[in-house]
């Protein structure tokens, strides 16, 4: 019986113990882990295979850039594979353990500095181990009129892991890696590159400049597997004065008015009078935010309403709805600006949204919203606050189970609402809810679809896998391409984009990562 | 490594915490397997709405002899995150030598992260149910 949990793909036990060895020559014995404890936290997935598939062998923890260089050196000497996570909060995505089982989990949390913060123009340089948190703490601290746009998991996901999985928020600088500029990267053969502008030799803008000269490069390293993010830049939004930040929701009755909402809202949003990536969110998704617990101790959620196994029936979402006071479509923006700009667009939006609607939209501002929890959850997001409520929804089913299918739509109305019928059509087919929102981006729309179901039941496990197959299978077929995946999907959704592609990022890897030591099987891409 | 006579103890806690957490009352025990029976100064971690303080209490003290208090995680998920990230260091500090806890699955999701952004590792995680999370972590 092997002494450790897993091994690497073709590494024998003899040579994975000298590795580890090596590393912990260099680390030392606490920082270079293969004990089933300190590894447990590794396996904890919410996909629906089994954690055998995505055991990792070790965990070690870097301190600093020359480290990783002589880890990325030992590495290539025993062909050794490195999973590189920041804060590893891929949460519906494969959470931090490896896309194979018996990688070595290259935990990035130990470089936590925030090398700088630029007041004047608005920018920051990162360390991967640096959260949203700290970033907003070390605002706070030193009184800096400053915003960092969030995804939902702000409160301990990190600027460099999500913007390398191009993750997005809810902002006007919503799109993370847009917004982001300048990168330092250890390269497998251990060189270190700087980008965009920070080549140069005392280069004054490699957080201003994105582009540097020549063929620019950073994509290279998102969703990626061609090296290490070492150091990140991310441009900042000044705050807003008093009186203007002013979000909203706004709430909808009927499903079928899903294409009149993105009629409405897309030019208001092309032309910046809504600037920020609002949100179309669907009743299950909204509701799912309730969740509490009778006198029982028994929580009022889906169960509560619906003892099936099947998909809810649309007269129990009708009783959802009215429970919770929700509507089919609830659509959360904001303004931001003057008091004088944000006044003057309010009756831009509200008023376009009236004539359109009438009263059939119930119009919700933070006067009306009082406290509360969900309008609040949306009013810190849009705002670039620190919020976990999002995981409500893993009440929602129960059971421990999530995978974000995340499409991408153009942002027409016929497209949004064909995606929504056939995302729901198959869904209900295998007995899961259709639990959705849309985060609307500057020409299309992120349409991020919670697959929920019980990880505790094996059939209900492998129902969710061939969903979420076909869901996949048949997204592409109609040209809808998926923005990001979980480990268990990532071959598939690389297949879904065309030899073409596979063959150019295989050519990469060869040129960059000849021993494939970098996260084998990221993005579908390996040797 | 684990003594056999521990080993033996923190079954049969874990086993009366599973039944409470069943009944509906809701606890858990599990493997608290950082102290010794009867030298336990723990800590429960829960849930609200899955019992009273004093039910909490009453259970842990039946299962598992010790010193017991509990902790309920109120207030949003964000909340709950940065409660049991203070409470781990607490632990961590020698205020209490075990820390075991009955979530919900969102809750428990946020309490996970807390205590493994701060280098912390668990014994174990058992689901009691599709609902609910009963775990013990390494103080």
């Amino acid at each position: 019986m092997s002494r450790f949990v897993a091994l690497p793909k073709g590494v024998s036990e003899e040579t994975f113990a000298r590795a580890i060895n090596e590393y912990r020559a260099l680390l030392g014995e606490g920082r270079v882990r293969t004990d089933p404890a300190s590894l447990q936290s590794y396996m904890k997935i919410m996909i629906p295979e089994s954690e055998e598939l995505h055991k990792p062998s070790a965990a070690i923890y870097p301190k600093s850039v020359q480290e990783i260089q002589k880890i990325v050196a030992i590495a290539n000497k025993y062909k050794t594979p490195l999973w590189t996570v920041s804060t590893g909060k891929n949460m519906g995505y494969g959470t931090a353990a490896p896309a194979t089982r018996g990688q070595i989990v290259l935990d990035l949390k130990t470089m936590n500095r925030i090398v700088h913060v630029d007041e004047e123009l608005g920018y920051c340089l990162v360390e991967p181990g640096v959260t949203y948190f700290d970033l907003q703490q070390h605002f706070k601290k030193n009184r800096m009129n400053l915003w960092v746009d969030v995804p939902a998991p702000s409160a301990m996901a990190s600027p460099v892991g999500n913007t390398a999985d191009r993750g997005v928020g809810y902002t006007p600088y919503g799109e993370h890696f847009l917004f982001s500029c300048g990168m330092e990267v250890v390269l497998a053969n251990g060189d270190v590159i700087r980008t965009g502008t920070g080549g140069l030799q005392n280069s004054t803008s490699w957080q201003t400049n994105k582009w540097g000269n020549g063929p620019y490069v950073d994509g290279l390293f998102t969703q990626s597997n061609l090296g290490i993010i070492t150091k990140l830049g991310v441009w900042l939004m000044k705050g807003p004065p008093p009186g203007g930040y002013f979000p909203f929701l706004m709430k909808f009755p009927k499903v079928e008015m899903l294409p009149d909402i993105i009629k409405t809202l897309m030019p208001l949003r092309m032309n910046q009078i809504i600037p920020n990536a609002c949100i179309v969110v669907n009743a299950g998704w909204e509701a799912a935010g309730y969740f509490t617990y009778d006198k029982n101790g028994k929580g009022t959620n889906r169960e509560t309403f619906y003892k099936g196994k099947d998909s809810l029936p649309p007269k129990v979402f009708q009783q959802i709805m009215d429970k919770y006071d929700v509507g089919a479509w609830n659509f959360y923006a904001a303004l931001y600006g003057s008091p004088e700009q944000v006044a003057l667009n309010w009756k831009y939006v509200s008023g376009a949204f009236k004539q359109k609607f009438g009263k059939d939209v119930r119009i919700i501002t933070e006067r009306e919203a009082k406290d509360d929890p969900i309008f609040e959850y949306r009013r810190q997001l849009m705002m670039g606050g620190s919020t976990l409520q999002e995981f409500g929804l893993y009440n929602w089913r129960g059971g421990g189970g999530s995978m974000w299918f995340a499409p991408v739509a153009a942002a027409r109305p016929s497209e949004c609402d064909q995606q929504m019928k056939v995302a729901t059509e198959i869904l209900n087919k295998y007995g899961f809810d259709y639990v959705s929102e849309f985060i609307v981006g500057w020409r299309d729309m992120h349409h991020i679809i919670d697959l929920l179901y019980d990880r505790t039941q094996p059939e209900e496990m492998k129902r969710a896998y061939k969903c979420f197959d076909e869901l996949l299978t048949v997204f592409t077929k109609n040209g809808y391409g998926t923005y990001r995946t979980n480990t268990a999907f990532m071959q598939k959704v690389s297949q879904s984009y065309g030899q073409g592609m596979r063959d150019i990022h295989h050519k990469l890897k060869r040129a960059l990562d000849p021993n494939n030591i970098l996260a084998p099987g990221k993005s579908g891409i390996t040797l | 490594m684990t003594s056999q006579n521990r080993r033996s103890f923190f079954k049969t806690i874990f086993a009366a915490g599973a039944a409470v957490a069943v009944s509906g009352t809701g606890t858990l025990a599990g493997s608290a397997q950082a102290a010794q029976a009867g030298a336990i100064d723990g800590i429960c971690l829960y849930a609200p709405g899955l019992g009273t303080a004093s039910q909490f209490v009453e259970t842990m003290r039946k299962s598992a002899p010790g010193t017991w208090s509990v902790q309920p995680l109120a207030g949003s998920l964000t909340d709950c995150y940065f409660q049991a990230a203070l409470l781990f260091e607490d632990a961590r500090k020698g205020k209490t030598n075990t820390l075991v806890g009955l979530l919900d699955q969102a809750s428990f999701v946020v309490v996970h992260e807390a205590i493994v952004d701060r280098g912390g590792r668990f014994h174990y995680v058992t689901n009691e149910g599709g609902d609910r999370v009963a775990f013990s972590v390494e103080v």
